[in-house]
C-alpha cells in the first residue's frame, strides 16, 4: 500500500549547552503507525543525514511511551507536545523537531525540566502526613469533588504549558500554570486542605500567581486537557481572600 | 520538610493595586472623560465654557493629581515592567487570547505615548477647542488621536476582561467567554463615543 514512502525530518541539533546549534535533515523509510520516537530510533540505528553525511545519533529523552510521564516533550512542528503520541500519519512533513525553549538545553532534543520540580517544592505540592504516631484515616472526599480533582492530578509536569506561556521566560520568575494548578489539586484534598495556607502563601510570592498574563495558551497546549486557566482564576479568588484575611488579622 | 521561604511581601500587593488602578480610578475617569467631551458636539463656545468651569473648580489640581496623574503614572510605570517581563509567541501560538495578550501590551505603550502628547498639549498647553481643532486638522494628528482613543478604550476593556479573572469573578471558561462578549460590546460603544468626541473637532 504505502511502500517506498519516506518520512522527512528536520531536527535542531546542539552538542551541548554552550555549543552552537544547527539543523540536520533526515529521510527514513515509512512504516505504518510510526510515531516521532520510532523515527528517532530509526535515526539512532543509522545516523546519516538526508544528504548522506554521517552524524551522531540524535539525543532525546523518553520513558513511558504512552503520554503519561512527560519526558519526551519537545517542539514538533512548532507546538510543544509529547513525541510518543505524535503520530507520523497526522503530521505535516517535513516534521520539524526542536527542543523546548524555556528550559536549559542538555543536548539536541533533551532539556532539563528541573525548574518545574523546584516550583512544585516551592508551592508545597504534596500532603504532609508523616509523623511519629498514626494519625488515623483522613476525612472523606466528596465524590463530585474527587471527579474534578482527578482531572488536575493528570498533570505529568511535561512542560508544554511552560513552553506555550509568554510569561515564562528568562526575564520573568513566573512559576507557570502547572505548579499553580497543583496548588488547587492539593488544596482540594481534605487532608491537603489542612496546609492550604502554606501553598497559598507561596503563590503570593514574586513569580507567583499574579505574574499570569491571561494569554491562556497553557490550557490549549496541555496534552492532558487540564483546565489550567480555571485553576488560575479559582486560585486568584483564593489568594485574594487569603491575602486580605491575613493582612486584616495582623 | 516545610521550610519558611523568604517572601517579598509586596509583590502580590503591587500587582493587585496595578490591576485595581486600571478600573478605579483610571477606567472610570476615561469613561467620564469620553462622555463629558460629547459637549464638544455642541460647538466651540459650549465646550470652552465647560473647560473654563472645570479649570476654576476649587481644588481641581488635587483631584487631577489623586484621580488622574498619580494612578496613571503608577499603572504606566509598573505596566512597563510587566511588558518587559513578557515574551510574546503569537507566531507559534496564534490563538485569539494570545493576540489579545500582545495587543494589551501594545495598546498600553501607545496609550502612554498618546497621554504624554495629549496632556502636554492640552493640559499644560493651550486648552481650548481651537487648539485641538488645529491638531486634528493635520491627517497625521487625526490618525494619532483616533488611534489613541480606540487603543485606550481597548486597553481598558481588555483589561476589564482580565480584571474579572484577577479578582476571581469569572472562573470557568464559559463565564470568561460571556464576559469577553460584554467587554467587546462596551469596547464598541465607548469607541463610538470617543470617536464622536473627536469628530466634533473636524470642522
Amino acid at each position: 500500500m504505502a511502500e517506498n514512502k519516506e518520512i522527512r525530518l528536520k531536527i535542531r541539533r546542539q552538542d551541548g549547552p554552550d555549543k552552537p546549534s544547527r539543523w540536520e535533515e533526515f529521510t527514513i523509510e515509512y512504516h505504518p503507525k510510526m510515531n516521532v520516537i520510532s523515527c528517532l530510533m530509526e535515526i539512532q540505528k543509522n545516523p546519516v543525514t538526508a544528504d548522506g553525511k554521517k552524524t551522531t545519533a540524535v539525543v532525546w529523552e523518553c520513558n513511558c511511551l504512552e503520554e503519561v510521564c512527560g519526558a519526551c516533550s519537545m517542539n514538533i512542528n512548532g507546538q510543544a507536545r509529547q513525541a510518543c503520541s505524535a503520530l507520523i500519519d497526522q503530521l505535516e512533513q517535513p516534521i520539524v523537531l526542536a527542543p523546548l525553549t524555556k528550559f536549559p538545553l542538555i543536548r539536541d532534543l533533551m532539556v532539563d525540566r528541573q525548574i518545574m520540580f523546584d516550583n512544585l517544592k516551592k508551592v508545597h505540592a504534596w500532603i504532609p502526613i508523616d509523623g511519629t504516631y498514626s494519625l488515623g484515616p483522613g476525612p472523606r472526599m466528596a465524590e463530585v469533588k474527587r471527579q474534578w480533582a482527578y482531572e488536575l492530578s493528570k498533570c505529568m509536569t511535561c512542560g508544554c504549558c511552560m513552553e506555550a506561556c509568554p510569561q515564562v521566560n528568562s526575564r520573568s520568575k513566573f512559576i507557570g500554570p502547572a505548579a499553580i494548578s497543583q496548588v488547587r489539586l492539593f488544596n482540594a484534598h481534605p487532608t491537603g486542605e489542612m496546609n492550604k495556607h502554606e501553598r497559598l502563601a507561596a503563590l503570593l510570592d514574586d513569580g507567583g500567581i499574579t505574574d499570569c498574563g491571561n494569554a491562556q495558551n497553557c490550557v490549549r497546549a496541555c496534552p492532558k486537557n487540564i483546565p489550567l486557566t480555571t485553576s488560575i482564576a479559582d486560585l486568584n479568588r483564593e489568594t485574594n481572600k487569603f491575602a486580605l484575611n491575613r493582612w486584616l488579622r495582623k | 520538610m516545610s521550610t519558611v521561604q523568604s517572601q517579598s511581601p509586596y509583590h502580590f500587593l503591587i500587582r493587585r493595586v496595578h490591576s485595581l488602578l486600571g478600573l478605579l480610578p483610571i477606567g472610570v475617569f476615561l469613561t467620564f472623560h469620553l462622555l463629558l467631551n460629547l459637549t464638544a458636539r455642541s460647538g466651540p463656545a459650549a465646550y470652552d465654557r465647560v473647560i473654563e468651569t472645570m479649570r476654576h473648580f476649587p481644588g481641581i489640581i488635587i483631584v487631577e493629581l489623586v484621580v488622574i496623574f498619580i494612578p496613571i503614572t503608577l499603572h504606566a510605570v509598573y505596566g512597563a515592567w510587566v511588558v518587559y517581563t513578557g515574551q510574546s509567541n503569537v507566531l507559534r501560538y496564534g490563538y485569539a487570547r494570545n493576540w489579545f495578550y500582545i495587543l494589551q501590551r501594545i495598546s498600553g505603550i501607545y496609550t502612554v505615548i498618546f497621554i504624554l502628547v495629549h496632556v502636554s498639549a492640552l493640559r499644560f498647553g493651550e486648552a481650548n477647542f481651537a487648539s485641538l481643532q488645529h491638531f486634528v486638522a493635520n491627517p497625521w494628528g487625526l490618525a494619532f488621536y483616533a488611534l489613541g482613543i480606540v487603543l485606550a478604550v481597548f486597553h481598558f476593556m481588555n483589561g476589564l476582561w482580565a480584571f474579572a479573572i484577577t479578582w476571581g469573578l469569572t472562573i470557568g471558561p464559559r463565564s470568561q467567554k460571556i464576559w469577553a462578549y460584554v467587554c467587546g460590546v462596551l469596547f464598541v460603544v465607548m469607541s463610538v463615543v470617543g470617536l464622536a468626541d473627536l469628530s466634533a473637532f473636524l470642522r
